[in-house]
Order: structure tokens, then C-alpha cells, then sequence
């Protein structure tokens, strides 16, 4: 239902004043672009220093296929994009520099799968917080989303 | 003949029936029992034999480790959540770090509480954790630092369970069902001992 309340806004003119509306309208765990969508945003995190998992799910609506290259938070000093795999018995991980999303494509970041990669607290967060996060794509794009903090127990 | 066929389907079903079939991978005669040297959470030397007396799920990982350990743990965690109260008390969950350096005894503490009272996390010298991942046959691996001084690390992604005798039970691995893999847990907790 949000997509089609923004394919209405699609006027440049509107598309700030509709952000931050539909910033206030989705709360977190959302995040929007004229044709990028994240939903289900998380931030898997222990208490301690160990560092932390991003999960969401991110929907290409628009016809250009787009590339996310990273991701950046104030909350953390380090953010990779990593795959974890298994193969012969053993977990492996590993960090990725990009990943395509053609149109109508919708990926997922996920328990032992795609996961964005939080090293380094430079804020103390925990379960029940928010953290702020920019997905930023290779046409220079930055996609806000505000992760909500989870227990892994949750996932 | 019918008396040899009979003996034959006979000992065919008291095979399946057996307390020793395991939905997941039955290790009991290819593992050795649950052994090592290795130091707990409170920088003690421990041995395997300590750790007799419950149910024991051993997993290999390291804390450093955002997504597969934290995700397995909690599952495990949640398996354990959902026995009874007594059923509950007969099971440990050991969380063996093969990443010594960063895993000190406090980090582990405030790593392993996170999971519940089940969990404790035990480590050591390289030449302690060579001793029990070679002994389970497992192997683990350093990727290359980072700039910042950070590595990753490859482990084995099983987790093994041992009865209270700290005999060698079940393998589990993503691969298998959640299903299959809850009611062996809920199995081998329940046994008595």
C-alpha cells in the first residue's frame, strides 16, 4: 500500500516533503526512494562489543537495475556487506563489494545469508533501540532506514 | 528359512526401534567421547569429565562472528526454552571458541549469558583447541586482518551432543529439519540417567 502512495508523490518537488511524511506515516523498520523499498529492518546485537547483524528486506519497483554498495551508520565505526555460506561442514563468511538488484527484483538480507556486517559500537545500543543506517547505492544514491534492535533470539 | 527370514526382519525392526536411532547424524560409533582441556569462563582449567552429568550440545564458533554463531545459539536457545523445567536442568549447551585471543573468559561470560544459563563458553591454548577440534575432526581457519585489526574466521558449522555419560550421540547441521533436530535435543535431555 505505501509503494502506491509514493508512485502518486512521484513529482521531484514532492519527494522531500513525502519522505519525511512517510518517514512519520511507516515508523521504523521502513524506509522508502521514489522506486527503492526497505522493509523489516533489524540490527541483530549482543550485549558486549561483539559486532552486529543488519537484516531487511529491499524491493527494486523502479526499470533500472541498481547496485548497493555499502552501508554506513553513525552508530557503528564499520558497516561491510558480507554472505555467510556453509559448504562441507563449514560456516564460512565473507565480505561482498556489491550486489545488483534488477527491476522487480526483491532481495532479502538474512539469518545465515546476506547480512550487513556492524563492527565497532560507537554508540551503546540494545535490544529495543533504534539505529540509524544509510544504504548507499552505486548512482550515488543514499537510502536512509532506521534498523530497530533485536535480540538474535527474535530472528 | 522362515525362522532366518524372521531373525533377520526381527533384528531389522529392533535396529529402528533402538534408542540409538537419531532423526539427525548418529555419531555414536564414528566420535569419541566428550573430552578435552580447555579453560571456563571464570579462567579455571576444565576437562570434559566436569561437563558429565547433563546432556551436553558442544558448537565450535567464535564471538566475532555477527550472523551463523549468534543465530545457532539462539536456536538452540530456543529449543531449550521450550523443555520443562526439569528436562531443562539435564542439558548444557558449550560454546568452544577456537578464537583464543579476542575470546577471553569475560568476553565469553557476557557472550554465553546472553543465551541463557545453559551456555557456558569455554577456550584456551592453540595447542588445547587443536587437541579437541582434531579429536572431533573438525577444522577451523584465520582469514587475514583487516585494517583495523579485525579477522574473520572459518569454523565448523555442526553442532555435536553427547549424553550425560558424555558418550557421543547426534550431529546436527543446518541441513537438517528444525523438527528433527528439537525433538532429538528434547530426546537425549529427557533420558535418564
Amino acid at each position: 500500500m505505501a509503494s502506491n502512495v509514493f508512485d502518486v508523490l512521484n513529482n521531484r518537488a514532492c519527494r522531500g516533503l513525502a519522505l519525511g511524511a512517510l518517514a512519520l506515516m511507516l515508523g521504523t523498520g521502513v524506509a522508502q526512494a521514489s522506486t527503492l523499498e526497505v522493509s523489516n529492518a533489524r540490527l541483530s546485537l549482543l550485549p558486549g562489543n561483539t559486532p552486529g547483524a543488519g537484516y531487511f528486506e529491499l524491493a527494486n519497483s523502479g526499470e533500472e537495475t541498481v547496485t548497493l554498495v555499502g552501508a554506513e551508520s553513525p552508530a557503528f565505526e564499520s558497516v561491510e556487506m558480507h554472505v555467510s555460506s556453509e559448504h562441507e561442514g563449514m560456516a564460512h563468511m565473507h565480505a561482498i563489494e556489491s550486489l545488483d538488484i534488477a527491476p522487480g527484483e526483491r532481495i532479502e538480507f538474512a539469518p545465515k545469508g546476506h547480512h550487513l556486517m556492524f563492527m565497532r559500537r560507537i554508540e551503546a545500543l540494545s535490544e529495543g533501540d533504534k539505529a540509524e543506517v544509510v544504504l548507499e547505492f552505486s548512482d550515488e544514491q543514499r537510502l536512509p532506514v532506521t534498523f530497530d534492535v533485536v535480540s538474535p533470539a527474535s530472528l | 528359512m522362515y525362522k532366518l527370514l524372521f531373525a533377520g526382519l526381527a533384528s531389522f525392526v529392533l535396529a529402528g526401534c533402538s534408542d540409538q536411532s537419531w532423526r539427525t547424524t548418529d555419531i555414536g560409533d564414528i566420535m569419541p567421547p566428550l573430552d578435552f582441556t580447555l579453560t571456563n569462563e571464570e579462567g579455571e582449567t576444565v576437562h570434559g569429565e566436569d561437563y558429565r552429568g547433563k546432556a551436553t550440545l558442544v558448537y565450535f564458533g567464535y564471538t566475532f562472528c555477527p550472523d551463523v554463531c549468534p543465530i545457532t545459539l539462539s536456536r538452540l536457545g530456543d529449543t531449550i526454552r521450550d523443555l520443562d523445567d526439569e528436562t531443562r536442568d539435564n542439558i548444557q549447551v558449550l560454546f568452544i571458541s577456537v578464537d583464543p585471543s579476542r575470546d577471553t573468559p569475560e568476553v565469553l561470560k557476557r557472550y554465553t549469558d546472553a543465551f541463557g544459563p545453559e551456555f557456558i563458553g569455554l577456550s584456551g591454548e592453540q595447542a588445547e583447541i587443536d587437541a579437541v577440534t582434531n579429536r572431533y575432526r573438525i577444522a577451523y581457519e584465520y582469514g587475514e586482518e583487516n585494517e583495523n585489526g579485525d579477522y574473520l574466521v572459518t569454523h565448523s558449522s555442526a553442532v555435536f551432543a553427547f549424553d550425560r555419560e558424555g558418550q557421543a550421540q547426534f550431529l546436527m547441521r543446518d541441513s537438517h529439519p528444525v523438527s528433527d533436530a528439537e525433538a532429538d535435543i528434547k530426546r537425549l535431555a529427557s533420558q535418564g540417567g
